[in-house]
């Protein structure tokens, strides 16, 4: 691995100057002034900043879950301000792979259930439809759970049937907001070396983290403050807490999902 | 995202919250069966008036003495009172020429009296009368035999006894042919017996003894000059309205006076029909009306439980959005489980209305309107698109943003 310049590479995310206004008890605040950013396919990247630098604000943009006052948008050679809600909603399904900080399953559906739901709305048929859902919950370790409830998985489980959903479609970027924010540390490996497994199979990956030792997993580390970026650099990514558990369940994840992008 | 799929969604969000799902299809369940049963309860009613207009006889006119019934005739003060009917007035309207419409007139004497046999006793109507009354009257005799013109010439003490009089005062397999009654102060041989015209809740048709006006009037009633009423048969019911016009016209030369000033009330049994006929439709309309209240009470409950969940399921709905689910399939995913919970309440209401309306209510058999059905169901189709409609697009319309940060 390492930070990774290879000519066949594309822009996932292209962003130019894009700049959020909210208006509050008639005063204008200002999430992001003017962020500039572009993310290659393959990269794994951190973006890091306290509360209120406007990060969050950046994943929901980045996220199609909210457009920016102006500035302009390209995900995936897609320009995002041309697009209507049911675009957006296809776009969401389609190129974005969601995981939350509060794992946001929905608890009346099993983890399998939970999975298959975006290739429900892709009309994706039944049949292919539980066959990639067993392979993606699989690939995060969960063969034995896939029956269960979000209730009866602990949190690093359901996190990892979140990232499951999350890479189920196949998407061109798979975006995570404080994805360990609720998990202890021996879950945080977990999931943590879910994301590391993704990466090295090639995908593209931006997480929201405030933690360094989450952050070290990523090649590449955007810091923000102020809605500005302050700092921008490559690394050699480090496992810091990584267990020989993690290391066995990485493997095997890298091979369940062997032969895609 | 097919319709199915869709579907099973929506099943699933009722499922996973039964008793409020279950609460709410109980209004439309609730609704949908008042309907049915309050317009059953309407058309029982109806056919029960209608049943006792029939009673009255086939094609027949009813003389009153006195005027007065439903105020309908107008008549000057002294008149009123000296004005009766009488056995004149009996032979002319039953004359052919001067009554060519009239089939037959059966004069009437009527009281209310205890009758007695061995110690049981039933408070029946007697009724005084000429053998044609028991057909105009749609009374048939089961066994024994009708008075007779030679009974009423004789005035003798024979009687036919209506069935629910006859049951009170004989037990169950003796036979009252030939026993005696006792009629107020006088017996009365039993000589025949009526088969049963029903009772519809107005009158009941066969508390009645009947027997000659001649022995009624000079046993019971102690007057022998008049009759309280005339029972007149038409001869088809097309020409009943001609047939009341000729009998107006012999009573009001009768009488010295004009139809218009007829100091006798004339009762058409077409016409009496019509206007019951009209009023119970009023009636059943008006108790529709009162179902469709409940009904929409019933809306408005599944409309209310639907806001509730969607303000209780924003969460689920800002991941569904964030997943990629478009604004279509989120619409219809509330839209479908307001629909389905009030087709099931529809359903359910209807089985509900199909098992009270087998029961008498207030007196009254409900008879099952078919229209009421579809009306119903239709109806709690309707009440599930609209109540569901304004949730549906409220959880439709919500930014995923919004929807998420939602606790």
């Amino acid at each position: 691995m390492g930070p990774d310049r290879s000519p066949n590479r594309w822009p996932v995310i292209a962003l130019s100057n894009i700049v959020k206004r909210y208006v509050m008890g008639g005063n204008d605040v200002y999430a992001t002034r003017g962020v500039s950013l572009s993310v290659s396919s393959g990269e794994f990247v951190a973006i890091m900043g306290a509360s209120g630098s406007g990060k969050s604000t950046l994943m929901n943009i980045i996220g199609c879950l909210d457009v920016p006052t102006s500035g302009h948008y390209r995900l995936d050679g897609v320009n995002i301000r041309d697009l209507d809600d049911r675009e957006l909603s296809r776009i969401r399904n389609r190129k974005i792979g969601f995981v939350f900080q509060g794992f946001n399953l929905l608890p009346t559906m099993s983890a399998i259930a939970n999975v298959e739901l975006p290739m429900a709305y892709a009309g994706v048929p039944s049949k292919e439809r539980r066959h990639r859902a067993e392979g993606a919950l699989e690939s995060v370790g969960l063969a034995d759970r896939m029956g269960h409830f979000p209730n009866e998985m602990s949190g690093g489980q359901q996190q990892r049937v979140a990232v499951a959903r999350a890479i189920v479609t196949d998407p061109s970027l798979i975006l995570a907001d404080e994805p360990t924010g609720n998990l202890d540390s021996k879950s945080s490996v977990d999931v943590m070396s879910a994301f590391a497994s993704l990466h090295a199979q090639g995908r593209t990956v931006v997480m929201i983290t405030h933690e360094e030792d989450i952050a070290a997993y990523a090649t590449r580390v955007v810091r923000l403050r102020d809605g500005i970026i302050t700092q921008d650099h490559h690394q050699t990514p480090s496992h810091p807490h990584e267990s020989h558990l993690a290391h066995a369940r990485q493997a095997e994840g890298s091979s369940a999902l062997a032969g895609r992008p | 995202m097919s319709i199915l799929a869709n579907a099973l969604m929506a099943l699933r969000g009722i499922n996973s919250n039964k008793l409020r799902s279950l609460l709410t299809m109980l209004g439309v369940l609730i609704g949908v069966a008042a309907v049915i049963v309050l317009l059953a309860v309407g058309t029982g009613s109806s056919q029960a008036v209608a049943n006792s207009i029939n009673r009255l006889g086939t094609n027949t006119l009813t003389v009153f003495s006195g005027g007065g019934f439903g105020g309908g005739t107008s008549q000057a003060g002294t008149q009123t009172r000296n004005a009766v009917l009488t056995q004149t007035d009996v032979t002319l309207i039953s004359d052919p020429n001067s009554a060519p419409d009239v089939q037959s007139v059966s004069p009437v004497v009527t009281t209310s009296e205890t009758a007695t046999h061995q110690g049981a006793s039933a408070t029946t109507s007697v009724i005084g009368s000429t053998p044609s009354y028991l057909p105009a009257s749609n009374y048939t005799v089961q066994s024994g035999r009708s008075i007779s013109s030679a009974d009423v010439k004789a005035h003798a003490l024979v009687v036919d006894l209506g069935s629910s009089t006859a049951s009170s005062l004989f037990a169950t397999g003796s036979n009252p042919l030939g026993k005696q009654v006792q009629l107020g102060s006088s017996e009365f041989t039993v000589i025949g017996l009526l088969a049963s015209k029903g009772s519809s809740g107005l009158s009941n048709g066969d508390a009645v003894a009947i027997a000659p006006y001649t022995a009624v009037q000079d046993q019971l009633t102690g007057e022998s000059q008049s009759f309280s009423q005339l029972l007149v048969q038409g001869k088809s019911s097309a020409t009943l309205s001609l047939a009341q016009s000729e009998v107006e016209s012999i009573l009001a030369a009768q009488n010295d006076t004009t139809v218009t000033n007829l100091p006798f009330s004339v009762l058409n049994q077409a016409s009496l029909l019509s206007t019951a006929t009209s009023s119970s439709k009023t009636f059943t309309a008006l108790l529709g009306w009162v179902a469709a209240v409940s009904l929409l009470v019933g809306a408005i409950g599944v409309m209310n439980i639907m806001l509730v969940t969607v303000t209780e399921r924003t969460r689920e709905i800002g991941i569904r959005k964030a997943i990629g689910a478009p604004k279509s399939v989120v619409l219809g995913q509330f839209l479908i489980e307001a629909v389905v919970i009030s087709l099931l309440g529809g359903v359910l209401g209807v089985l509900a209305g199909l098992f009270v309306v087998r029961f008498r209510i207030d007196g009254v058999q409900p008879v099952l309107a078919t229209y009421s059905i579809p009306l119903a169901f239709g109806v709690a189709l309707l009440v599930g698109v609209f109540a569901g409609l304004y949730p549906a697009f409220r959880a439709a319309s919500l930014r995923p943003i919004d929807a998420l940060r939602h606790e």
